[in-house]
């Protein structure tokens, strides 16, 4: 790569994202598919040799997920979330960047949104107008307090040369000390025995549409779609986009193109953070109401990492693949109440499905054994 | 690549002067130094930096090899489960010290299945590092938890056994190091023997070069016939194993399991990682890492015991914190030239 002009290197970049938008994506769906069944079967076995039944275990599962509206409203929470999250974390590893500080980002900005609206609520007037000032206001904090928090490991790493999976794994429990110390002690509401901070106020909340439910609304799932849409575009559209793309696969490529690879990789994390904060106002403000100790909040920025992997990192993957972590994750619940099943198997399920989407070369050997067209085992 | 080189010496010089820096701190903020540096504190600290220790010298290995070994929180996190599912299993509600290490061997016997089952994946079927060994992560996360569930019925396990001190008698007498190495854990005399001997091994046998060849130079090494699959087989397995057996550790010295939040593992695994980056690939500095490590980790109860007020909850982020800033100053290591590239021979 000595004396590869600037000509050369557009041919290879050129050549580079042609390979990322057009390469099979028949063969990745398949993966996915495959990944899943097998992780899956994997769970089915493993309930069978704890010694319950597997058939119940599968239909709570599905009834747990699909089985009536609350059911599905409920998945449709988890969906809100993972596909949130799971953005934050396509965006980072599509750029080549390890962002696992999803979780802390999304702790930070949820934080931050509960504190700006319980900061600004005395100043504005109740009532819709206010909830409506006071939400955009929350979210808006909430985006700047997760693109900052995530933003750190960036420049860490482009300046400093520091692993951004390991900083940021650490960011992560700092992220959950200090927030429940927080809420804990300075931020803790008056006369709140719990460690919670007060109570956003009531007007401040998404409409009810569809499903009558206090902690899910289709108007946030309808954001989350649009930030899907809106990143997707901006990774294929744009310039920027272009630039993160094929400076996280072909590097040398990129910088001779004149793309400024730190820059990118403190932009890339600022990105990933940011949209880690929309995930964290839309969990503050549409399913608590308030901010509680992080450590006893869902995993969802780590999960992320297996709904964005199993979407090949491809933003409008992750709607799909986050649909079926939702349905897994509310499953959970119903099984929590309704069966003896350990419902952390549901994680363990979640970490073999990370496990078969690294080795797509398992399937395709598989795939040439048998002499099958598909991927499927 | 052994004590004396640049490296090595400049690391060694930058940790000398930090705690130099936070002694001078300490004296400044007029802090009863003498009560927080006890040797009590010694000893937990010793205690506390074994299994970070153990993971670290074990991932080192398989870095050494040119195999990221990124799994080893979650390793450690099965490490400590079944070894505390096992302790229940053979010896019920009131364990004997025999059914500890019998549990430990055996836990440590399973880590190695699965981490050759993890070793296939990554080697024969080239699977990406990286997201294969924060797949393990996952998998112990649930895994361990839901093995917890199983048997105690809760994802934290009742008080089991921890393992007892061990007092060599006439060694103990000597002042302070008597104390600090003669009359506690004997988990933490064999990890500084492991660290030893990991050591020896590297830098001092030919299996030791293999496994560095395999590493920098995987070429050289298949042109002087060995095999160079072989050779990151073996040191994966191993990293495996002795994740696997500071989990068991871990537990050893806590004497029950925990499985909620990040588990009683608690990022244990990935601070080792940091700890040989910073030992710069070595043993015995990954030991010392681990050492300082496992002292900020202590510093929780001396804060306590002479009354500096200061939230513990933030106290306990200590450790991760120092992992962040160490990074930043030290972070680009010498990593071996082949890392991460899956090697073929052309036969």
């Amino acid at each position: 790569m000595s004396d590869a002009g600037p000509g050369r290197a557009r041919t290879t970049l050129d050549r580079a994202a042609g390979w990322l938008l057009d390469a099979s994506v028949g063969e990745r769906i398949a993966i996915a598919t495959a990944s899943t069944a097998l992780a899956l079967s994997i769970g089915v076995v493993v309930v069978a040799l704890a010694g319950y039944d597997p058939a119940a275990f599968l239909r709570n599962v599905l009834v747990g997920a699909f089985g009536d509206a609350n059911a599905l409203a409920r998945t449709l929470k988890f969906t809100t979330l993972f596909v949130l999250t799971g953005v934050a974390v396509a965006i980072a590893f599509r750029a080549g960047v390890f962002n696992i500080g999803v979780q802390g980002q999304f702790v930070v900005g949820g934080f931050a949104t509960v504190v700006a609206i319980l900061w600004l609520a005395p100043l504005l007037p109740t009532g819709p107008v206010g909830g409506v000032s006071l939400m955009v206001v929350g979210t808006v904090a909430g985006v700047v307090a997760g693109g900052a928090y995530g933003a750190l490991p960036g420049i860490l790493k482009a300046y400093g040369d520091a692993n951004e999976i390991v900083t940021t794994i650490m960011l992560n429990f700092i992220a959950t000390g200090v927030v429940g110390y927080l809420v804990d002690g300075p931020f803790r509401g008056e006369g709140n025995r719990a460690p919670n901070t007060a109570r956003i106020p009531e007007y401040v909340s998404l409409p009810r549409l569809v499903f009558d439910v206090p902690d899910f609304s289709v108007v946030g799932l309808a954001v989350t779609l649009v930030v899907v849409v809106v990143v997707a575009s901006l990774l294929t559209r744009t310039r920027f986009g272009y630039d993160m793309v094929t400076s996280g696969h072909q590097t040398a490529a990129a910088t001779f193109s004149g793309v400024n690879a730190r820059q990118t990789v403190v932009a890339t994390m600022t990105l990933s953070g940011m949209i880690a904060g929309v995930a964290g106002a839309v969990f503050a403000i549409m399913i608590q109401g308030y901010y509680s100790d992080p450590a006893g909040i869902g995993t969802y920025g780590f999960d992320a990492i297996a709904v964005s992997l199993l979407a090949a990192n491809n933003p409008l993957g992750v709607v799909p693949a986050g649909l079926l972590f939702g349905g897994l994750d509310s499953a959970g619940s119903h099984i929590r109440i309704n069966s003896d099943v350990p419902v952390q198997l549901i994680d363990g399920i979640n970490g073999l499905v990370v496990l078969f989407v690294a080795a797509p070369e398992l399937f395709r050997m598989v795939a040439a054994r048998t002499g099958l067209g598909g991927t499927d085992e | 690549m052994t004590l004396g080189d640049r490296g090595t010496q400049l690391r060694l010089g930058a940790a000398v002067g930090l705690v130099l820096l936070a002694l001078a701190a300490a004296v400044a903020l007029d802090w009863p130094l003498a009560d927080i540096m006890t040797i009590g504190f010694v000893e937990r600290a010793l205690q506390a930096a074994t299994p970070i220790a153990l993971a670290s010298i074990g991932g080192l290995y398989a870095e050494k090899s040119g195999v990221f070994n990124i799994g080893l929180e979650g390793f450690m996190i099965f490490g400590a489960a079944n070894t505390g599912a096992l302790v229940w299993i053979v010896g019920g509600e009131s364990p004997t010290q025999g059914d500890l290490w019998a549990a430990m061997a055996l836990a440590v016997a399973i880590s190695v299945v699965y981490t050759i089952l993890f070793a296939v994946l990554l080697i024969r079927y080239k699977a990406n590092q990286i997201v294969a060994g924060l797949a393990v992560w996952f998998i112990g996360l649930g895994f361990g938890p839901f093995t917890a569930a199983l048997v105690w019925g809760n994802r934290n396990s009742p008080g089991l056994v921890s393992v007892s001190d061990v007092t060599v008698p006439g060694l103990v007498e000597i002042p302070v190091l008597g104390p600090i190495l003669f009359d506690t854990s004997p988990l933490v005399l064999l990890t500084m023997l492991v660290a030893v001997a990991a050591w020896v091994f590297l830098y001092r046998t030919r299996y030791g070069y293999w496994v560095q060849a395999a590493g920098e130079n995987p070429e050289a090494l298949d042109t002087a016939g060995v095999n160079v699959t072989r050779v990151r087989y073996a040191s994966v397995i191993f990293s495996g194993m002795m994740a696997g057996f500071a989990g068991a550790v871990l537990l050893a010295h806590a004497g029950s399991f925990t499985g909620t939040g990040q588990t009683m593992v608690n990022g244990r695994g990935w601070i080792a990682i940091v700890a040989y980056l910073f030992g710069n690939y070595n043993p015995l500095g990954a030991a010392a890492a681990a050492l300082l490590f496992g002292g900020l980790d202590m510093l929780q109860i001396q804060f306590q015991t002479v009354g500096i007020e200061f939230p513990n909850r933030l106290v306990n982020l200590f450790p991760y914190a120092a992992v962040v800033v160490v990074l930043t100053v030290w972070g680009s290591t010498q990593m071996p030239a082949a890392l991460g590239e899956s090697y073929e021979s052309e036969e």
